[in-house]
């Protein structure tokens, strides 16, 4: 059992004798409560509770010295240790529990301290509790009062609590508490005598312990005090009977089977109808405990001074105010795009007019001999199509710094908080707007997330929306275009089109709503973090990983979509003009336009962007021409658009049928073809109707 | 004995029922306790099944093998993150049948 026996040392002098409680875990005759009534025991046993990390194997270590003996409990792999001193001339046997948050025998150490305490009965136990995190401690006391072990406290890690703010005053918790509460500062041994002192004072005095503990509501006292009679009645493990009947009540599943396989069949029958009809005491009794802990805490913690307020709560002031955290939400989308035109377009143009130049060049020196059709496919297919794509990594990138900083400073979670506000006003589901908030990034965790709404209408429903979020690819889509299309009002037009986009979403979010959640509302808990300065590190790993994938989807789906888009355009004769991809152009031509989108090569790029969103971009590159692509590539397309067009074709590219990555997630998750197919001609209508409405009003407006 | 005049746990489950996204804070304010209390509260009832952490669950699974999960994902993002919880049916239940 004892598998390791430190050195017996004599840190205090005396000669140890080992001392070391029996341990065993079944009680036998005889340790009823009365034996613990000693005026002046020769020895004592201690207990030393507390949670992990909170300061407990320091206080043990000072205590004990190296008069310590590690080793298991019986039959379990958790550590056992044991230590002895002595106190007024009494030999004190020191046992170290494990640590845990609460005795529900959740697990094996809770299991192993509860059975501890329970059955080897200490004559008194020592709970060290962590200043910095006084209710979770609370809890543990709360738990330990229910017991009939006398306790002394611990009060430990008061710097960390400072550091915090957080004053905690121990005379104020000690009158609150009804038991002695020692303020401790284990490391540097300041108070350890003091709280031994305290130990022992109950361990003699076992009267004195008289505690405030948690209560319960006053309609379940009755039904407490009546399983309290009823346990009374049978041996049932020794359980002290009011913590039993307590445990019954709150529905501890070790306690209920011990009751269940020691009481008489016909006792237990009693026991069980009475818990069945008090199914709801668990949250009474829970609630009297939280009652308890707020009580300590507002007695014994004092709050920040006034005017110190954290640096936090100033800032969430304004970040989660319901106009003003929208508003530097707003502000935020904006600067981001802001910053994009200013740093990612100009890098973007040197790209491609100086290194995709410089490609072109070096790849017709290479392939100077090569078949006309080669050099084609490789110049004007691949290098115009990923090359134009590959143009777009600096807008790519500084998407993913602003969000990764974002992230990283605490602001996302408040932007979600704020959102969902926005949506709520708008009547949006609030359990439907979390995986959408997801689409920002992508649109395939959007249609994945909605997984956590059970009802499945709503779910499907959800889905539908998700493609409306406008993804990074098509906001990379819009940032390459807007500058060449709108000139010094590229940012206003950026802002007015994803805020058409998000417009859209609410309005069809809202009609969703009303069909299918009926005003059911359900909410989330989030922890808001603390905001904190960012980390080049997490940062840069963020914009890393995204760019690098990013870049093995230009290498393989963009690629072979380039690739495909040229073979189209080159087929049957070889002349652009008579291609088959051509002809599917001018087929819809008519559809084209309504939205002023009278060039085939547009409508085409559109329909590409069914493969990526990116494609778009690299479909445009390929058909007008390699030597022309980059930010020439947005001013060429501008060229033969009209503003009004323009504004139609973007609106058009942010709205439309959603990438083939997205639709098969949909297939996948709906198992249905119906909805994927609703899905796909929900959008083709919604973003072909917003770049009808938006031409044609251009037009009336003389665009 | 005291009687309660109100269950912390119950009403933060009732402040849920009535939906949108709450911060700790904010709840911890409403109920007019500290946020340490709130978040131990949400930790038991989500033990004792009235709340489900959301985190990881979402779409954390299927999206394993996918080789463009890493673009799919804020750095932390809000569904994956153990902070948040949502009612279960038996949450809902407790705050709508007993307020």
């Amino acid at each position: 059992m004892i598998e390791r026996v430190s050195s017996t040392g004599a840190l205090t002098a005396q000669t140890v004798p080992d001392t070391r409680p029996s341990l065993r875990l079944v009680p036998d005759a005889g340790t009823d409560g009365d034996s613990r009534v000693a005026s002046h025991p020769d020895a004592l046993t201690v207990a030393l509770v507390g949670q992990p990390n909170v300061g407990k194997s320091t206080v043990f270590n000072m205590l004990t010295g190296l008069n310590q003996h590690v080793g298991n409990w019986p039959g379990k792999t958790v550590e056992l240790k044991t230590g002895v001193f002595e106190v007024e001339a009494t030999n004190v046997t020191l046992v170290d529990l494990p640590g845990t948050y609460s005795l529900t025998a959740n697990s094996e150490e809770e299991r192993i301290a509860r059975d501890f305490l329970i059955f080897e009965r200490p004559h008194v136990a020592i709970a060290v509790v962590n200043a910095a995190a006084l209710e979770r401690s609370l809890y543990l006391v709360a738990e330990l009062l229910a017991l009939d072990v006398p306790l002394v406290i611990g009060l430990n890690m008061s710097d960390v609590a400072e550091q915090h703010d957080i004053h905690v005053e121990a005379h104020v918790l000690q009158a609150a508490l009804g038991i002695p509460v020692i303020p401790l500062v284990a490391t540097r041994n300041e108070g350890i005598r003091e709280l031994v002192r305290a130990a022992y004072g109950l361990a003699v005095q076992p009267a004195d312990f008289r505690p405030n503990r948690p209560t319960i509501r006053a309609e379940h006292q009755p039904i407490l005090e009546q399983l309290v009679d009823m346990l009374g009645a049978c041996t049932c493990r020794r359980y002290p009977p009011g913590w039993a009947a307590l445990k019954l009540l709150e529905g501890d599943s070790e306690v209920t089977r011990e009751v269940q396989a020691s009481a008489p069949p016909a006792l237990w029958e009693d026991i069980h109808s009475i818990l069945l009809k008090h199914e709801d005491a668990y949250l009474d009794i829970a609630g009297g405990r939280y009652e308890w802990i707020g009580r300590m805490v507002r007695a014994a913690v004092t709050a920040p001074r006034a005017g110190a307020i954290t640096r936090t709560d100033r800032i969430d002031r304004v970040a989660t105010h319901p106009v003003f955290g929208l508003l530097l939400l707003l502000g935020i989308f904006g600067l981001a795009f802001g910053l994009t035109y200013a740093i990612a377009t100009p890098l973007s143009e040197w790209l491609s007019g100086v290194v995709l130049a410089g490609l072109i060049g070096l790849a017709e020196t290479v392939l100077g001999g090569a078949p006309a059709w080669i050099s084609g496919l490789v110049i004007d297919g691949l290098i115009a199509g990923v090359g134009t794509v590959l143009a777009f990594l600096p807008i790519l990138a500084i998407f993913f710094a602003v969000l990764g900083i974002l992230e990283d400073v605490g602001y996302l979670a408040r932007g979600a908080y704020i959102m969902d506000r926005f949506m709520h006003l708008m009547g949006l589901h609030g359990k439907s707007f979390l995986p959408l908030f997801l689409g920002f990034g992508c649109n395939v965790p959007a249609v994945m997330g909605t997984r956590i709404l059970e009802d499945r209408r709503a779910r499907f429903l959800t889905i539908l929306l998700a493609p409306l979020v406008p993804c990074t690819a098509r906001l990379a889509v819009l940032a390459f275009l807007a500058p060449a299309f709108f000139g010094a009002s590229a940012a206003a037009a950026t802002i007015g089109l994803v805020a058409l986009n998000l417009v859209i979403l609410a309005v069809t979010g809202i009609v969703i709503n009303r069909v299918a959640f009926k005003g059911e509302q359900t909410a989330f808990i989030m922890e808001l973090p603390l905001y904190h300065v960012p980390n080049a590190r997490t940062v840069g790993l963020y914009v890393w990983n995204n760019t690098a994938s990013f870049l093995r989807k230009a290498g393989t789906l963009i690629l072979l979509a380039s690739a495909v888009v040229w073979i189209l355009s080159n087929v049957p004769g070889g002349d652009v003009e008579t291609s088959i991809l051509a002809a599917i152009g001018r087929a819809l031509a008519p559809v084209g336009e309504l939205m002023g989108l009278s060039d085939w090569r547009v409508i085409v790029a559109l329909l590409s962007s069914f493969f990526a969103k990116e494609n778009t971009i690299a479909t445009l590159g390929v058909l007008f021409g390699a030597p022309a692509a980059g930010s020439a590539l947005a001013t060429q397309v501008a060229a033969i658009l009209t503003p009004g067009a323009r504004l139609a074709f973007l609106a058009v590219a942010m709205l439309f049928i959603p990438c083939v990555a997205t639709v098969a997630t949909i297939k996948q998750e709906t198992a249905s073809w119906k909805w994927t197919a609703a899905s796909v001609g929900l959008l083709l209508i919604i973003s072909l109707g917003a770049g009808v409405v938006i031409y044609q009003s251009a037009r009336i407006f003389g665009m | 004995m005291v009687e309660q005049e109100t269950n912390l746990p119950l009403r933060l489950l009732q402040q849920l029922a009535r939906g949108g996204i709450r911060s700790t804070a904010d709840l911890a304010r409403s109920l007019g306790v500290s946020e340490g209390l709130v978040k131990l509260m949400v930790e038991e009832l989500a033990r004792r099944g009235y709340l489900v952490a959301l985190g990881g669950g979402a779409c954390g699974a299927s999206c394993a093998g996918c080789s463009s999960a890493a673009a799919c994902h804020l750095p932390s993002d809000p569904s994956r993150s153990p902070g948040i919880m949502t009612l279960t049916p038996s949450g809902r239940e407790k705050a709508l049948g007993r307020s």
